[in-house]
């Protein structure tokens, strides 16, 4: 059974994108076959951050007004063949699509993938109606900021109108030294507001911006924390229970210092 | 004086009924009153003007319109069975809607109920009291004609009495609203956060108090 899944968030610049090129890479890895589609007309952003941007020839807009076919415009991963991405056309806006053309295409993209991703445009209209329009499922990415949660609690509530039900959350950007200073809201803070399931957390990471600067995805990172999460968010996706990583802050050079003298490093615990 | 004006809630939003038999200068004063106490109750809502079987001249529709429009109420539509009053509303300019069945089984006794959180962005209007079995989150909004008791946290801007009611009262087990307003006066909640335990909002010497449920009961 394919699964058709829409990224979004209300705010922009809360992780949709990465979010969107993580998740499919980590599902790939896993073995399936994924479709990301970039469902920001005007505004692309997938091609970039997956490092694909002067591969494209066709895109979402010339499928959808039938100047070429669907595989035509899907453009294969550098790294696994079986990962494809749809890019949006920069030189039209949202009004290019309907509805209507979204939900074929997500019908059409489901006899091909075991998953098909979505990245929904920013906001509360026709991008963001028409970029859940085709979805069987819907994941929320917001941070742990009083406006994106604000605006998260605005998208589930027109999710629930829609009547695509249960939207799971990713909390992305999380400080967890703030967070313990009491300077910025936790895991649980957000989830008492917004009181949906929650999918993952991923820590704020200074990887994520090197890789998207070179058009990689962090999940392919070892050393990236942030790619580690969406890792288990992938596996959670495919139905895993995954238990959520311990986000302490990490340990310095003096710490570890410390530590291998017997002393307990600041800040870890147990 | 009998009742010449009604306000109800539907699906489709509010029906405002007025008496078929009464003068109808004396249901243009007794709707003055009302509106004049309580007109933001009706602010983006959709409103349906039901006279049943009265029959309106274009002229006597123009006076009702210009009262509501004074007090920036907008009316959708006109529901009669008069065909006079019918084409009176198109050429004024209003749709036309069929009268109300019999009270849908919805009409629970003047209470709307709703089990649910109510998120940002999502309104509760109800010309009744309103109960909710669960959170308003910040950006959330409750409009009611009564009281409105929130039974989880209230974050939301809350508007009790909304028809001009200053002895509705709104309660909450954690009350921390951005913006609440019990008939035509307004506060904020005091900086310092809610306390953690049920608090009743209500009037007092023209403004707005708080107190804890526990003091308040006594």
């Amino acid at each position: 059974m394919s699964r058709v899944i829409t990224i979004t968030s209300g705010k922009g610049g809360v992780g949709k994108t990465t979010t969107t090129a993580n998740l499919g890479t980590a599902l790939a890895m896993q073995g399936a076959k994924v479709a990301v589609v970039d469902a920001d007309i005007g505004l692309r952003n997938l091609d970039v951050v997956m490092g694909l941007e002067n591969r494209i020839v066709y895109d979402l807009v010339d499928v959808i007004e039938g100047r070429c076919r669907l595989r035509q415009a899907l453009i294969k991963d550098k790294h696994f063949p079986d990962l494809c991405l749809l890019p949006a056309a920069q030189t039209r806006d949202k009004d290019a699509v309907s509805k209507d053309d979204m939900i074929a295409l997500a019908n059409q993209l489901r006899t091909e993938f075991d998953y098909v991703l979505f990245d929904s445009p920013a906001g509360i209209e026709s991008g963001f109606r028409n970029a859940i329009a085709g979805a069987d499922e819907v994941v929320i990415v917001t941070t742990p900021e009083v406006s994106a949660v604000r605006d998260a609690d605005r998208i589930i509530g027109l999710c629930e109108a829609f009547e695509k039900g249960h939207p799971r959350l990713i909390l992305n950007r999380l400080k967890p030294r703030m967070v313990s200073r009491g300077e910025m809201m936790s895991v649980e803070d957000v989830l008492q507001i917004l009181a949906i399931d929650l999918l993952g957390v991923v820590p704020d990471d200074e990887t994520i911006v090197t890789a998207t600067n070179r058009g990689e995805v962090a999940v392919l990172d070892r050393g990236s924390l942030a790619g580690r999460a969406f890792i288990d968010i992938g596996r959670r996706v495919g139905g895993e229970q995954v238990p959520f990583m311990v986000l302490e802050e990490q340990t310095g050079m003096i710490n570890r210092f410390f530590g291998m003298f017997g002393r307990r490093p600041r800040g870890s615990e147990r | 004086m009998a009742k010449l004006i009604a306000i109800k809630g539907s699906k489709d939003g509010l029906r405002l009924q007025l008496d078929e038999q009464a003068a109808w200068e004396e249901v243009l004063e007794a709707l003055r009153a009302q509106i004049s106490q309580g007109a933001s109750f009706f602010n983006g809502a959709q409103l349906v003007v039901d006279i049943g079987e009265r029959a309106l001249a274009e002229d006597q529709l123009a006076a009702l319109l210009e009262l509501m429009h004074q007090h920036g109420v907008r009316p959708e539509s006109l529901a009669s069975t008069a065909r006079e009053s019918r084409s009176s509303a198109r050429a004024a300019g209003l749709a036309t809607r069929p009268l109300a069945r019999a009270p849908e089984s919805e009409d629970r006794s003047e209470a709307a109920f709703a089990w649910r959180t109510v998120r940002s962005g999502q309104v509760i209007r109800h010309h009744g009291h309103v109960t909710v079995l669960g959170d308003v989150n910040a950006g959330g909004e409750i409009i009611a004609g009564g009281n409105v008791l929130v039974w989880g946290r209230l974050r939301g801007t809350v508007h009790a009495g909304a028809l001009g009611d200053r002895t509705a009262v709104i309660c909450a087990l954690e009350l921390a609203p951005m913006q609440l307003r019990i008939a035509d006066l307004i506060a904020r909640a005091p900086e310092g956060g809610a306390g953690r335990f049920p608090e009743v909002a209500f009037v007092e010497n023209d403004q707005i108090g708080v107190e804890p449920w526990e003091t308040y009961r006594k």
